[in-house]
């Protein structure tokens, strides 16, 4: 296809956890406009392109997802996409999840559990990604080291925790990811 | 190969809302050409010109169309016109494939990320880190 030099580049980060921890609150807290909304038809028995000659019927849901940009150089362009919480379908949508940079799970320390599936997506495709801890629903009581037990953490995968309104904590959040990734031999090379 | 709706009798059942969208897209449901991600960013050609370098002139083009071409004008990622014309991201790249295919557009695909193809580079990693230091 026809390429343009003059647009910038983009890489996208994935930001994903349960329904309502905040990860639309985050993406739009580093993003440079507010956070964007689309949405994608997805069949549940196949997401392939081709399949979508199936739609109308009942297989078919849509998945709707926050985003926003931040706009690094002139040549590159970073979008973070706020994954749905509660939907299970996202992890269908191959274009989505394919060539991401890395990915952020966002966790609430009274409900670890709903960020469990995120975790383990995560794994199991060999995107590196950090934890947050987010806290705007009150005082974390629980350390670092009974959070990283409960979320059966491997030991290298980066954990903060802090306020995901708070701008300086989601760029803490990401630069941390960005150092995990500088640190995976992958990239070394 | 690409399926068309009867324009006369849209369906509507539980998921009616999807009919609408296919209608602008004359019942395509798949774009030419699959090589368009979410973060493909599109540019508007500034003097689009055939192979043979004669200004091309845009053809018999849809209002949805005319909004991409008009919103291209500033480098924009796929998804952002999907936002921007608040339809589905696979609808959107139906539209995106035909104004790509006239000459009209210009696409550039994201950088290559993924851990199976090495990861990024580290050059890459440095840019993103330096401007997130700004934010
Ligand atoms: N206590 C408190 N709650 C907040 C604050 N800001 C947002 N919320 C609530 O936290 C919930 C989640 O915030 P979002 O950022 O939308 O979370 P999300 O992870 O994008 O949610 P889903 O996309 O629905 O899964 C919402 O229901 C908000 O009402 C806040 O400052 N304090
Ligand atoms: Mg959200």
């Amino acid at each position: 296809m026809t390429t343009s030099q003059t647009a910038p580049a983009a890489v996208k980060i994935l930001v994903a956890g349960g329904f309502g921890v905040g990860k639309t609150t985050l993406v739009g807290a580093v993003s440079e406009v507010a956070p964007l909304r689309t949405e994608e038809y997805l069949t549940k028995a196949s997401v392939g392109v081709d399949d979508l000659a199936g739609i109308g019927q009942k297989d078919t849901t849509t998945v709707a997802l926050d985003f926003g940009r931040i706009t690094v150089s002139p040549e590159l362009v970073v979008y973070l996409f706020g994954t749905p919480g509660q939907e299970r379908f996202w992890f269908m949508w191959n274009d989505l999840v394919n060539g991401a940079l890395g990915g952020v799970v966002i966790a609430d320390t009274r409900r670890l559990d709903t960020s469990f599936a995120s975790i383990d997506f995560f794994e199991s495709r060999d995107i590196p990604f950090v934890v947050a801890i987010n806290c705007f629903h009150g005082h974390n009581t629980r350390t670092a080291e009974e959070i990283r037990a409960a979320l059966d953490l491997d030991p290298h995968v980066p954990l903060l925790i802090g306020d995901v309104r708070l701008r300086p904590f989601g760029r803490d959040v990401l630069l941390a990811l960005v150092d995990h990734l500088m640190s995976l031999p992958a990239a070394a090379g | 190969m690409t399926p068309y709706w009867d324009e006369e009798e849209p369906e509507e059942d539980a998921a009616g809302t999807m009919v609408r969208p296919y209608t602008i897209t004359h019942g395509r449901t798949a774009p030419e050409r699959d090589d368009f991600s979410l973060i493909t960013v599109l540019t508007t050609a500034g003097e689009p010109l055939d192979e043979h370098g004669v200004p091309l002139r845009a053809g018999r083009l849809q209002p949805e169309h005319r909004m991409i071409l008009d919103r291209c004008r500033r480098p924009a990622a796929v998804a952002e016109v999907a936002a921007g014309l608040d339809l589905p991201v696979s609808v959107t790249k139906i539209l995106l494939a035909d104004l790509v295919g006239q000459g009209l557009l210009l696409a550039r695909a994201p950088l290559t990320v993924a851990r199976a193809s090495g990861g990024a580079d580290m050059g890459l990693l440095a840019a993103v880190r330096d401007g997130l230091r700004r934010l």
